[in-house]
């Protein structure tokens, strides 16, 4: 899976923000908001990449055990395929 | 064609019609090589009236003139926010908020009670935010929506606000993060990467510097105490 054509991730002011470009902006007009492994993990998907992938680089990265960090991707997933952002 | 200086650009711009030849009056300059050119021809405007008929082919011309305005602006450091902008002793405080709201209202209210000569109107519906030496300005324009009230001045940004009614009347500081989808809904946003990339540059810097409030509130004297008290910067 990985994340939709379309969409700019930035660092604004210390708060990390995603903004429909181009494409993107047609079906979406908002500004989502990701706390800091958000944005780690949506870096990621900006290439393609399965949930194995993330959770070895999310529990290389944080120090956070592999059942929570699992927990934490599915959430993420979840919040991502609701909006419509993910290329499966 | 005409030769403006808008928020320290020099823009050379056709226009003809009544409503933009009185606000662009103050804004007349004279340079040698212009920075932007704004020149959309009187058959295009016949156009766009009849794509708009609610319209006239005068508002037409001040709508799209001013749309050309803020788009070229991302390549000078600036944004537009749709806010009514009031400058009191020195700094500029900008409120925001969808139309109909009421901010032009508030900034009013600023007027009635701290005085026409304390608080003036830099531009009551589209100011310019511009970083000119590494600080951040709010600029008067010629485009200011419904109403003529705009300044050919600059004035230090000192806080935005983001403006709704209540019957309460209440003011907090916002985080960057609530603040940033209110800034995305007042203003233009660019749909090319290259653009949004200088947007987002602009909001780094304008954010990170600059108090950023949500405020409640209604017609009162006490809504202008709490709203002026709170954020001035003059003190």
């Amino acid at each position: 899976m990985k994340i939709k054509e379309g969409f700019l991730l930035r660092t604004v002011a210390g708060s990390n923000i995603v903004v429909p470009i181009g494409e993107g902006s047609i079906d979406f007009s908002g500004v989502i908001t990701l706390n800091e492994v958000g944005a780690f993990l949506w870096k990621i998907l900006e290439q393609p990449a399965d949930k194995a992938a993330l959770l070895e680089k999310l529990t290389a990265e944080y120090d956070v055990d592999a059942n929570t960090a699992s927990q934490d991707i599915d959430a993420f997933l979840a919040k991502l395929r609701e909006a419509n952002l993910l290329d499966d | 064609m005409k030769k403006l200086k808008v928020a320290d650009i020099n823009v050379l711009i056709r226009y003809t019609h009544p409503t933009l030849v009185k606000q662009a009056e103050a804004y007349l300059s004279d340079f040698d090589k212009e920075d932007i050119v704004i020149d959309i021809p009187e058959s295009t405007l016949e156009r766009l009236q009849q794509e708009n008929p609610h319209l006239s082919v005068d508002d037409v011309e001040y709508i799209f003139t001013g749309a050309a305005f803020y788009e070229n602006i991302l390549n000078y450091n600036g944004f537009l926010l749709h806010s009514s902008g009031v400058c009191v002793n020195g700094w500029a405080y900008l409120f925001s908020a969808d139309s109909g709201t009421g901010k032009s209202t508030h900034t009013g209210l600023w007027q009635k009670y701290l005085g026409e000569d304390t608080a003036k109107i830099i531009n009551d519906d589209k100011p310019a935010i511009r970083i000119v030496d590494g600080k951040n300005y709010v600029y008067g324009t010629p485009w200011s929506g419904k109403t003529d009230m705009n300044l050919n001045m600059r004035m230090p940004l000192g806080g935005i606000v983001f403006l709704e009614r209540s019957t309460e009347n209440f003011i907090h500081p916002i985080t960057t993060q609530e603040a940033i989808p209110k800034l995305f809904q007042q203003t233009l946003r660019p749909h090319e990467a290259s653009q949004m990339n200088k947007l987002l540059d602009v909001l780094d810097k304008v954010l990170s510097e600059t108090p950023i409030y949500r405020l409640g509130c209604d017609m009162s004297r006490e809504a202008v105490e709490l709203s002026f008290n709170t954020i001035r910067r003059d003190k």
